[in-house]
């Protein structure tokens, strides 16, 4: 018994029995139907699972063939290349001004984090009735400031920087609360160092700040990236991909040929793979970055 | 840090602005869920009326009468929470275990394990959606709150985040701890849990309210109506061509007030903690 104890006491053992539940949970419930897609997306599947043709990678020859996929790819990639950076860029604004102790710093953090508790069902009806153009109060007041009265999610140019704007208003406060608890997690001994040593405020920011929080700067982009390029909640609450497809995001077209315009189970499960493996591609890019940047970090 | 110097005209600005900067974004996030919050109270009819107000010009009830005339709202705030709750809780724990182990243990196979899990992180929900729910078809699990908490027991986007805490503590702690004769799982319980409170605290916040107003995922694994969740039932009220205004916005601020209620609890908390893990070194 006290062997065996030993034994799982070495940290190289514990360690084991500490990655087992989520390894195993992750495994059983992400992994494996994962790999069952992967047969899935070989066949062309009826609505009922009744019958199955082998198709072999015919699903995926019809998916670069498809003029609607393609463009959800487009509208994916808009969506992408706005809502990362100001997301990111207003988070980590906002969490430097107010990554303080203090009252203020506590109410506005409050503020920032509301949406967090809307859920995207909320958020769609909220934002569709509030920026209504005969009886939204957003809308209105605009007008009264001298802004056009448009309806911006039956606008097919407009709706999808509507969904932008929506996307990061929801989003950049839980990346602020993040990148605050990081701050907060730097010992104030550097602080202290750089301010002896002369540092103002920016240089501070500079210098003390950013390395603490890199990691979880990492963090933060490696996760909205692969969120956005899955993009579909806010979609399909507020404009369900109209007008005319033009925001149809990637994850929203294989919804909608999974479960809304008959059910091509096989032919989803194809482009869904395409996906990911898009953002296999992206994420080992960055995932490496990151690995480099913590070794050259860890170096002094 | 306490220096007492006289602030020069661009200081001046750029806190004016910074001020500015704030308190617009706030009003931003503000205005309109308050204006949701405030239109459940509006009669039915001038919800859509021309021009809107932003305060409504009469108080009533209707709309929430409707929505517990029509569903069952307190059950389902019952099952959202149990739902939420017990998947938080044992989330948290896995995945800060797991964090803890891939950024501070060096153990056999670690980066091919981690990058295993890296990749599953980038499969879309919808991907594994169909042959994850066929699985628990299989298993007997669909319908059930096993099968409903299970597999969320765990999450990678948890284990990463709590990762990228653990690596920025200071290396020296896991020492102490075995010099003072800890078990490995004692470190992690007694020092490092306690260290990263405020990263566990904001992993929760997150965890719970995702749960809570999860959609897609108890309308997959629920079928009987005793079991539905909240999110289901504010859908209840949107149609795709129409949506009941009023008691869409009554159920979804009935969804809202939970999650505000343990939002200010834990705010409290939640600073707190922050003010006394300030990891000194």
């Amino acid at each position: 018994m006290k062997k065996i104890l030993q034994y799982w006491n070495k940290p190289n053992h514990a360690a084991y029995l500490m990655v087992a539940p989520a390894v195993i949970v992750v495994c059983l419930f992400s992994i494996f139907p994962m790999i069952a897609a992967f047969f899935l997306s070989l066949f062309d599947v009826s609505t009922n699972l009744a019958t199955w043709n082998f198709v072999g990678l015919g699903n995926f020859q019809e998916a670069f063939a498809d003029e609607r996929f393609i463009h959800s790819w487009a509208v994916t990639g808009l969506f992408t290349v706005f809502d990362v950076p100001i997301n990111i860029g207003f988070s980590l604004l906002v969490a430097a001004l107010v990554s303080g102790v203090g009252i203020r710093d506590k109410i506005l953090r409050s503020c920032y984090i509301l949406p967090l508790i809307c859920s995207s069902t909320v958020i769609g009806i909220m934002w569709k009735l509030f920026l209504n153009p005969n009886v939204g109060w957003g809308i209105y007041s605009l007008s009264k400031l001298g802004f056009p009265r448009i309806a911006i999610f039956s606008d097919i140019d407009l709706a999808v920087y509507g969904i932008i704007f929506i996307s990061i208003w929801r989003g950049f406060g839980m990346s602020a609360m993040i990148l605050v608890a990081a701050m907060q997690g730097i010992s104030t001994s550097l602080y202290e160092a750089a301010t002896l040593d002369g540092a103002n405020k920016w240089q501070q920011f500079r210098h003390v700040t950013l390395p603490g929080i890199s990691s979880t700067l990492w963090f933060l982009l490696i996760t909205r990236i692969i969120g956005s390029f899955q993009v579909f909640d806010l979609i399909y609450t507020i404009t369900n991909g109209g007008p005319a497809h033009s925001t149809e995001t990637v994850v929203s077209y294989i919804y909608s040929r999974a479960f809304q315009e008959g059910s091509e189970l096989g032919y989803s499960t194809a482009m869904s793979l395409v996906l990911f493996g898009a953002i296999l591609l992206v994420s080992v890019f960055l995932y490496g970055r990151m690995i480099l940047q913590e070794r050259r970090d860890g170096g002094n | 840090m306490r220096h007492t110097y006289k602030m020069t005209p661009v200081q001046i600005l750029l806190k004016l602005l910074s001020w500015l900067f704030l308190l617009f974004m706030a009003m931003l996030i503000v205005l309109p869920i308050l204006w949701t919050c405030l239109s459940a109270f509006r009669p039915p009819k001038m919800i859509i009326q021309f021009p809107p107000t932003y305060f409504p010009r009469a108080w009533v009830m209707d709309n929430f009468i409707d929505v517990f005339k029509r569903i069952p709202i307190l059950l389902y705030v019952k099952n959202t929470f149990l739902f939420a709750i017990v998947t938080t809780v044992v989330s948290l724990l896995f995945n800060a275990m797991a964090g803890y182990a891939f950024a501070r243990v060096q153990f056999k196979g670690k980066n091919v394990i981690f990058t295993i899990l890296m990749a599953s992180m980038m499969i879309p929900f919808q991907v594994i959606m169909l042959p994850l729910f066929m699985e628990l078809h299989f298993l007997g699990l669909v319908d059930t709150f096993a099968g409903l908490v299970v597999p969320r027991f765990a999450g990678v986007v948890g284990i990463f985040f709590m990762r990228s805490f653990y690596t920025t503590l200071p290396k020296q702690l896991e020492e102490a701890g075995r010099l003072d004769g800890l078990t490995e799982f004692g470190i992690f319980f007694r020092i490092m849990m306690p260290l990263c409170k405020s990263a566990l605290v904001t992993q929760a916040v997150l965890s719970f309210t995702g749960a809570w107003n999860d959609l897609l995922w108890p309308l997959l694994m629920t079928n009987s109506p005793d079991k539905r969740m909240l999110s289901n039932g504010i859908v209840y009220f949107v149609g795709q061509s129409t949506t009941n205004y009023g008691p869409a916005f009554a159920a979804g601020l009935i969804s809202i007030v939970p999650l505000l209620l343990i939002f200010i609890f834990g705010q409290k908390y939640f600073v707190n903690s922050i003010v006394s893990s300030g990891m000194k070194e």
